[in-house]
């Protein structure tokens, strides 16, 4: 079962358009949605878990038409929001019994057996006693995805969960993600390349509202493989260099600055050839369309 | 650093569009009020005089601190709502600074919110005159300080204090609604010193506890004429000053309090200290890696939403429950409930037992303003709870159908409303078992609670529902239902339309009685009820359509997703409150605007005045006058109607022939009429001229009746209500405690009660002023007419009358026979000798409790009182006052006519008790159940029943003419007789309790007068002149000249006047001559002040002293302050005395209390020729002087009367 996105359009009522036509083709496994802020990737996931409405297209899962049978939707949906909050005075037990018991799971033994479970998965066992008002970030957000689990969700939807975390959080949450079935459709949006290049078997990026690529990350990789070219400059001497190339990325480096270009051909001897990796391809997708990117 | 923050906050406010709403709405406001001329009060005061803007703005600032909590509670709470605190605390910024530039920038901005009221009613009132609502002549000249004054000290004063309290209540506990809360706990302080207001004793504490003020106005106010209401502000002086002093004092300490103990670090960590962080993270991967996420399975089922629905709705409900705001305005509406059923009703300042429809009327409109505000700001609360703490994105996408989140959540404020209104039988309960009273009458508690106020509290949450559903933010949405509220409050109150089918949740008016329980009120009450929940399940389903579920809260999208969730079940839903709503309305309709209609206010007073163009030409024509009645009732309470037979033998008393009968039928109200037979000498008459409009109908008679002629008529007609009507108790025929006069039946002629009384809406319809009803003392038609009924002199009557088996029927006159026949009760009374025409018939169920009066002369009289069953705890106090009443009227004024004296309790509906030939009735709430039991309290039962006993001889011995001054015969004569009465049993001492009341309601009449104030010989319609004045005046006059000498005089007048049979009958000039004949020539005056003018006194006692003497006595100097002064009709001075006047000086010890009575124990008591100013009196008494006074029990007309006694200070 796939999840197919065919032409999706929406523009809010202050004008902003913030998805443009979007077609997309998800299979099941981890499919990382990559996208500079303001890209629409959060309009989508929201969009795809119920959450609004589009103006214009579909979106299919199987028979499911997502968009206009959002109760059969809700009922395979798990989704964690990019940002969300939590009842401060209950406790992280209480909650996710709470909420297993509307995700249908009415049989209490079974709702105990899972909640229990999620807890010790998701490593809040020792806390599930506590308030959630009392969580970290981290667990909060472990939290988050423990929620979005009840139920063995075949779609779920998780909105650039790893924002914020510290690095042995994220590690935790990404081993959490790559855990869940195979015979699961699994959505992550992201800013972040590396989340992607580490988890995805499938991906999209996007840009101001509109997939600017889509496939395997090794094939797309592929695809400007020879064609990524670096060289060191002094600072000043940026802009022309802008003007003259497509600058995908700046890196400094000791006072002076490492740019990478992308070009079908080397531009001239100075320049030597860089192995392409994925966030080449993201930030030369990306810098075509928007001005100035630093990293 | 101050001036930085207080412009920041002022010009961030004055960019809010919030700002500029409120100072719209109160402008708004302020020109409805002015140019519409709704400011209350008597006609002759200027819209704009200094009083009525000095009241409004007073009242406007009450329900100002709602603007005052939004605006004062926001400044310090902005920096938590947008997570500013944290940083915007880190700056060099003191606390001091932050706090008091928070503070007055929020003060400036309310302050010039407050301008829009003050701009809104000088423009309303300027453009008033021409705008053609309220006539020109009601404004007068525009004078800003009229404005200034009472800003200064009411209109701002009370928004900053409650200002400061919000800003304190926020700034300390972070909490915004604990603002909201605070407001509601200041409006039910005000509410509570409302309750005290009803007892004249309280006034001192109730000047000084009502936080606005108000009540202090009132009490310093309450006797302006309308000359004084439109020329005087309001002094700042006395309770005022100090009320003032305590609230902005209060105001002020606790701000400053708040600028000393605010501390950023408190503000911030506030909840650190108690918050344990959850452990450090323990490596638990191993574990984490092997656990297995189980197979669970899962139902969705309509079952199991269900299931989920009921436990979401208890979840939610229990939440609300915890909420301390919840908690707060709660206890305090509770309290406010239970107090207010604690200090009861008063009558008289007496208190009644505390019955259960008592208990139930407390629950009134100012409580359901509490519960209305409660369930908006709830509903508000539980539609955004999941927003407020960002968890409305993964609730909104479990699989949950939008009708169990969203119908959880109203069936959670169900439960709070099933909460809220056991609250009120809590509150009862409680009442009376602390005052021992055990009689509980669950019954009433569930019927009005369960069936009636439940249902009401739904349509608001249903109301609620609909505006937070369609206006996603929260506060928008309070704001806009609160409106919506005041809106059907002003349509219906202001705008005087009443028609309730069109008013959301409104429903007519009931009254609960013992008597006759919920009566025939219900009926209307459920229909309406559940015509108003059809409206409100569409209201409610709409909401779920728009209710916003996700994160698009765009219009289009919000309209699509509308569209998309009307599916199967929401149409049911739709259809279901479609058809509850057109159903119930089809029959409510049927009922209030077929069987019955509603007529505008606008259109009734157009109808009198039409009345008074066309009919006015048949004032004063000579028609046949009964002099003998027989009546046949046939009265049905079971199913509210019945039907009257009567024969009239009439004689043409007149001078001139008599061709037509003209009978006023009158303008068909709730009963519907039907004439079953009208006939003189046995031929039935034809309508001639018909005044459809007016029910006024002319029929020829057979043979003119020249003057002497005698015929018979025969009239029957039956008369039923139908249905039930929009508003209106329709309390004459009802299933137990029916009570019907001589009204029943048609009159003659034009009658003057029904034309336009108000000059204000006779200049409207092009009518003159009309200032007086009854023509003067020496108009023929006048003498040669009896006051309370023109359609005969003194008749002769007997009937008989027909009721329910279980009830027993009254009527005047002497109980012949009573039989059972076709399963009906029939009683046949027959009256010996004469009376006038006006009989009443009575029927419920009645024990009789019965006792016996001999005259010294040797005259029994059965006294018989009909009461209640249940109502048995006064009824020995009736007979009492029926005794003593008796012994002391036919001993000073003549015998009593009847060998029988009958008082008949009858419902609520109205509460009066009436005098009819040997028969009383008397309403349930008065007297009945009130509670005497502390003998400091007046004994009003006692007090009306001797005044009612009065009125066999003082309008039934002598039923006065139907000229201006007479009905003082009747009213203040019965007056001066309770008095008497009275005075006789509890001693002269006690009589300045009842005289202080007596004067409370003169000097509270003449203020709202909307004529002018007439005199006691020629007043004609002014209730306050001939009970209140009158009794003060007689009363006086009798302490100056002697009981017994001014009783001869009644005796002879009596002697003169009684059973008059034939014209002229008696006038005010005659009674006043007899009370001349009576009186010495040194008091002439007095009566002349007394009965030909309006006379005022402002007695004083100054500085006084006393110093012990050698041989143990004291010297006592008095300083007293006297001055009389005359007044106009319209309350202006006309200027001072300078003549001296016989009043009383005394000197007091201490007060005893004699049988649990308050009493004062005079040393000295005379009386003196007191002249105008100030004066000296020295006295030497034998025990110690503790006060002085002039005029010490209140005899003379005096606007302070407190101020006439004084301690005495030893002389050092």
């Amino acid at each position: 079962m796939e999840l197919k996105i065919e032409n999706l359009s929406k523009t809010y009522s202050n004008g902003v358009q913030a998805l443009k036509n979007i077609s997309l083709t998800i299979p099941q496994g981890m499919f990382g949605l990559l996208g500079p802020n303001g890209a629409g990737k959060s309009s989508l996931m929201r969009t795809m878990a119920t959450l609004q409405k589009a103006d214009s297209g579909s979106i299919q899962m199987g028979d499911v038409d997502i968009l206009k049978d959002t109760d059969q939707v809700r009922e395979i949906l798990g989704y964690l929001p990019q940002e969300f909050g939590v009842y401060p005075k209950v406790t992280s037990y209480k909650m996710l019994d709470h909420i297993a018991s509307l995700k249908g799971v009415s049989n209490k033994g079974e709702r105990k057996e899972l909640v229990e479970a999620l807890l010790n998965k998701t490593n809040l066992w020792h806390v599930k006693d506590k308030n959630l008002g009392t969580y970290s970030g981290g667990m909060k957000q472990r939290f988050g995805i423990a929620q979005a689990l009840i139920g063995s969700p075949k779609l779920i939807i998780v909105d650039e969960p790893t924002a914020g975390l510290d690095p042995a959080e994220r590690v935790r949450f990404h081993n959490l993600l790559s855990e869940i079935g195979e015979n699961t459709i699994i959505i992550l949006s992201t800013h972040i390349v590396e989340d992607v290049a580490n988890l995805c078997k499938d991906m999209a990026i996007i840009c101001l509202g509109e997939v600017v690529a889509q496939g395997n990350p090794t094939e797309l990789t592929q695809r400007v493989q020879g064609k990524i070219w670096k060289k060191m400059i002094d600072k000043q001497d940026l802009d022309a260099y802008k003007a003259e190339h497509q600058v995908i990325s700046t890196h400094l480096k000791a006072g002076r600055t490492m740019i990478h270009i992308h070009s079908e051909a080397k531009p001239d001897s100075s320049f030597e050839a860089s192995p392409a990796n994925l966030e080449d391809v993201y930030f030369t997708e990306i810098t075509s369309r928007l001005q100035d990117v630093t990293v | 650093m101050f001036s930085e923050i207080f412009f920041f906050e002022l010009k961030y406010r004055l960019n809010r569009p919030a700002t500029w709403a409120y100072f719209g709405i109160l402008f708004v406001f302020a020109l409805f009020l002015s140019i519409g001329g709704l400011t209350g009060g008597s006609e002759k005061v200027f819209v704009n005089a200094p009083y009525s803007i000095a009241t409004n703005l007073n009242t406007v600032s009450i329900f100002g601190i709602m603007l005052a909590s939004a605006i004062m509670g926001v400044p310090v709470y902005r920096d938590i709502e947008h997570g500013t605190q944290h940083y915007f605390f880190s700056y060099p910024i003191s606390e001091k600074g932050y706090i008091l530039g928070r503070f007055t920038g929020s003060m400036a901005t309310l302050l010039l919110v407050s301008l829009g009221l003050i701009f809104g009613l000088i423009i309303g009132f300027a453009i008033g005159p021409y705008a053609g609502f309220e006539p020109a002549e009601r404004y007068t000249n525009f004078d800003f300080w009229h404005f200034l004054q009472p800003s200064i000290f009411y209109y701002w004063s009370n928004l900053f204090f409650s200002g400061c309290i919000f800003f304190a209540l926020v700034a300390l506990t972070k909490r915004i609604m604990l603002a909201y809360a605070g407001g509601a706990i200041l409006f039910i302080i005000y509410l509570v010193t409302l309750t005290l207001t009803q007892d004249i004793e309280n006034k001192d504490l109730v000047s000084l506890m009502d936080p606005f003020g108000l009540g202090a106005i009132g009490n310093l106010t309450q006797y302006w004429t309308p000359e004084e209401q439109n020329t005087l502000t309001i002094p700042m002086a006395g309770m005022i000053l100090w009320n003032r002093l305590l609230w902005v004092g209060m105001g002020i300490l606790i701000f400053v309090f708040t600028l000393f103990r605010f501390d950023f670090q408190r503000f911030l960590n506030k909840k650190l200290g108690n918050k344990k962080k959850a452990s450090i993270e323990k490596e638990g991967f191993s574990k984490a890696v092997l656990t297995e996420i189980p197979k669970v399975s899962r139902t969705f089922s309509a079952a199991s939403n269900f299931k989920l629905l009921v436990r979401l709705a208890w979840m939610e409900f229990r939440n609300i429950t915890k909420d301390l705001f919840f908690k707060a305005i709660l206890i305090a509406a509770v309290l406010f409930l239970f107090f207010d059923g604690w200090f009861g009703s008063p009558t008289y300042g007496t208190p009644m037992l505390p019955m259960t429809y008592y208990m139930l009327e407390v629950k009134s409109f100012t409580y359901v303003i509490l519960i209305f505000i409660l369930i908006v700001f709830m509903t508000g609360e539980v539609l955004h709870r999941e927003r407020g703490v960002k968890y409305d994105q993964i609730y909104g996408a479990l699989p949950l159908p939008n009708w169990v989140i969203y119908g959880s959540k109203f069936l959670a404020l169900v439960f709070v409303c099933f909460v809220l209104v056991n609250m009120i039988m809590v509150s009862g309960v409680c009442n009376q078992i602390l005052k021992g009273y055990f009689n509980f009458e669950f019954d009433k508690y569930f019927v009005d609670l369960y069936l009636v106020e439940f249902p009401k509290y739904i349509s608001y949450v249903m109301l609620a529902f609909f505006v937070h559903s369609l206006v996603s933010k929260k506060f928008l949405g309070h704001v806009i239902t609160i409106a919506v509220w005041a809106g059907l409050f002003a349509i219906n109150s202001l705008a005087d339309i009443g028609y309730n089918m069109f008013l959301y949740s409104y429903s007519p008016g009931y009254i609960i009685s013992d008597m006759n329980g919920f009566g025939h009120f219900l009926k209307g009450q459920n229909w309406f009820r559940l015509y108003w929940l059809g409206f409100g399940l569409i209201l409610t389903v709409t909401g779920l359509l728009f209710w916003k579920r996700g994160t698009d809260s765009g219009m289009k999208s919000r309209i699509q997703e509308a569209k998309e969730r009307f599916g199967g079940k929401a149409k049911l839903a739709m259809f279901l409150g479609v058809l509850v709503w057109i159903g119930a309305g089809a029959v409510v309709y049927y009922n209030v605007s077929v069987l019955n209609s509603y007529t505008k206010p606008d259109d009734r007073r157009e109808r009198s005045a039409n009345y008074e163009k066309t009919l006015s030409k048949y004032n004063y024509i000579n028609q046949p006058k009964f002099t003998d009645v027989k009546v046949a009732v046939d009265l049905v309470p079971e199913e509210r109607y019945a039907s009257m037979a009567g024969k009239f033998i009439m004689v043409n008393k007149g001078k001139t022939k008599i061709d037509s009968l003209h009978i006023n039928w009158g303008t068909e109200g709730l009963l519907k009429r039907e004439l079953l037979k009208l006939e003189v000498n046995g031929i039935t008459l034809k309508e001639g001229k018909v005044y459809e409009e007016f029910g006024y109908k002319l029929y020829a008679l057979p043979k003119p009746m020249m003057p002497g002629d005698t015929t018979l008529m025969e009239l029957a007609i039956k008369k039923g209500y139908k249905g039930f009507p929009n508003e209106g108790s329709g309390s004459d025929i009802v299933y137990n405690g029916t009570f019907l006069n001589n009204n029943f039946f048609p009159s003659f002629g034009y009658s003057l009660q029904g034309e336009l009384t108000s000059d204000k809406y006779r200049k409207e319809y092009e009518l003159s002023e009309k200032d007086y009803v009854a023509p003067s003392q020496d108009d023929e038609w006048g003498l040669s007419n009896l006051l309370f009924n023109d359609d005969a002199d003194y008749i002769t009557f007997e009937g008989t009358v027909s009721t329910a088996p279980d009830q027993i029927a009254i009527m005047p006159g002497y109980l012949q026979k009573e039989w059972v026949e076709n399963g009906r009760k029939f009683y046949k009374y027959k009256m010996e000798g004469e009376m006038d025409y006006f009989f009443n018939v009575s029927s419920a169920t009645y024990e009789i409790y019965k006792e016996d009066w001999k005259g010294k002369n040797g005259d029994e009289v059965a006294i018989e009182i009909f009461h209640h069953p249940a109502h048995d705890y006064n009824v020995k106090r009736f007979a009492k006052a029926v005794r003593h009443s008796l012994d002391y009227f036919s001993e000073n004024y003549s015998p009593y006519q009847y060998r029988q004296m009958r008082i008949i309790e009858f419902p609520r509906y109205q509460s009066f008790a009436q005098s009819f030939p040997n028969t009383v009735p008397y309403a349930e709430s008065f007297g009945w159940v009130g509670d005497f039991s502390d003998p400091e309290d007046t004994d009003y039962a006692y007090m009306v029943t001797s005044h009612e006993v009065a009125h066999q001889w003082w309008g039934h011995q002598i039923s006065p003419s139907a000229t201006r001054g007479a009905n003082q015969i009747s009213e203040s004569m019965a007056e001066y007789s309770s008095l008497m009465v009275m005075k006789k049993e509890y001693g002269v001492d006690a009589m300045q309790d009842f005289l202080k009341r007596e004067l409370d309601s003169y000097l509270r009449g003449r203020a709202g007068e909307n004529k002018f104030e007439k005199t006691l010989l020629d007043n004609d319609t002014q209730s306050y002149v001939w009970y209140r004045k009158g009794g003060l005046i007689l009363y006086a006059l009798q302490d100056y000249i002697g009981e017994k000498n001014l009783n001869s005089g009644f005796k002879t007048f009596i002697d003169s006047a009684a059973f008059r049979v034939k014209a002229p009958f008696a006038t005010s000039n005659e009674w006043y001559g007899h009370i001349k004949a009576v009186t010495p020539d040194s008091l002439q005056y007095y009566l002349e002040d007394s009965f030909e003018k309006i006379t005022l006194y402002t007695n004083k006692v100054g500085e006084s002293t006393y110093k012990k003497l050698d041989n143990g006595n004291y010297e006592v100097n008095i300083e007293v302050e006297s001055f009389k002064n005359y007044y106009d009709g319209n309350g202006k001075d006309l200027g001072a005395s300078e003549k001296s006047n016989l009043l009383e000086i005394g000197v007091f010890q201490n007060d005893t209390v004699v049988g649990g009575m308050t009493r004062k124990v005079p040393l000295v008591l005379e009386k003196k020729w007191v002249k105008p100013g100030k004066s000296t009196f020295t006295y030497i008494t034998d025990k110690m002087p503790v006060k002085v006074g002039i005029d010490p029990f209140n005899k003379m007309i005096d606007r302070i009367p407190d101020d006439n006694m004084k301690s005495v200070e030893e002389l050092e």
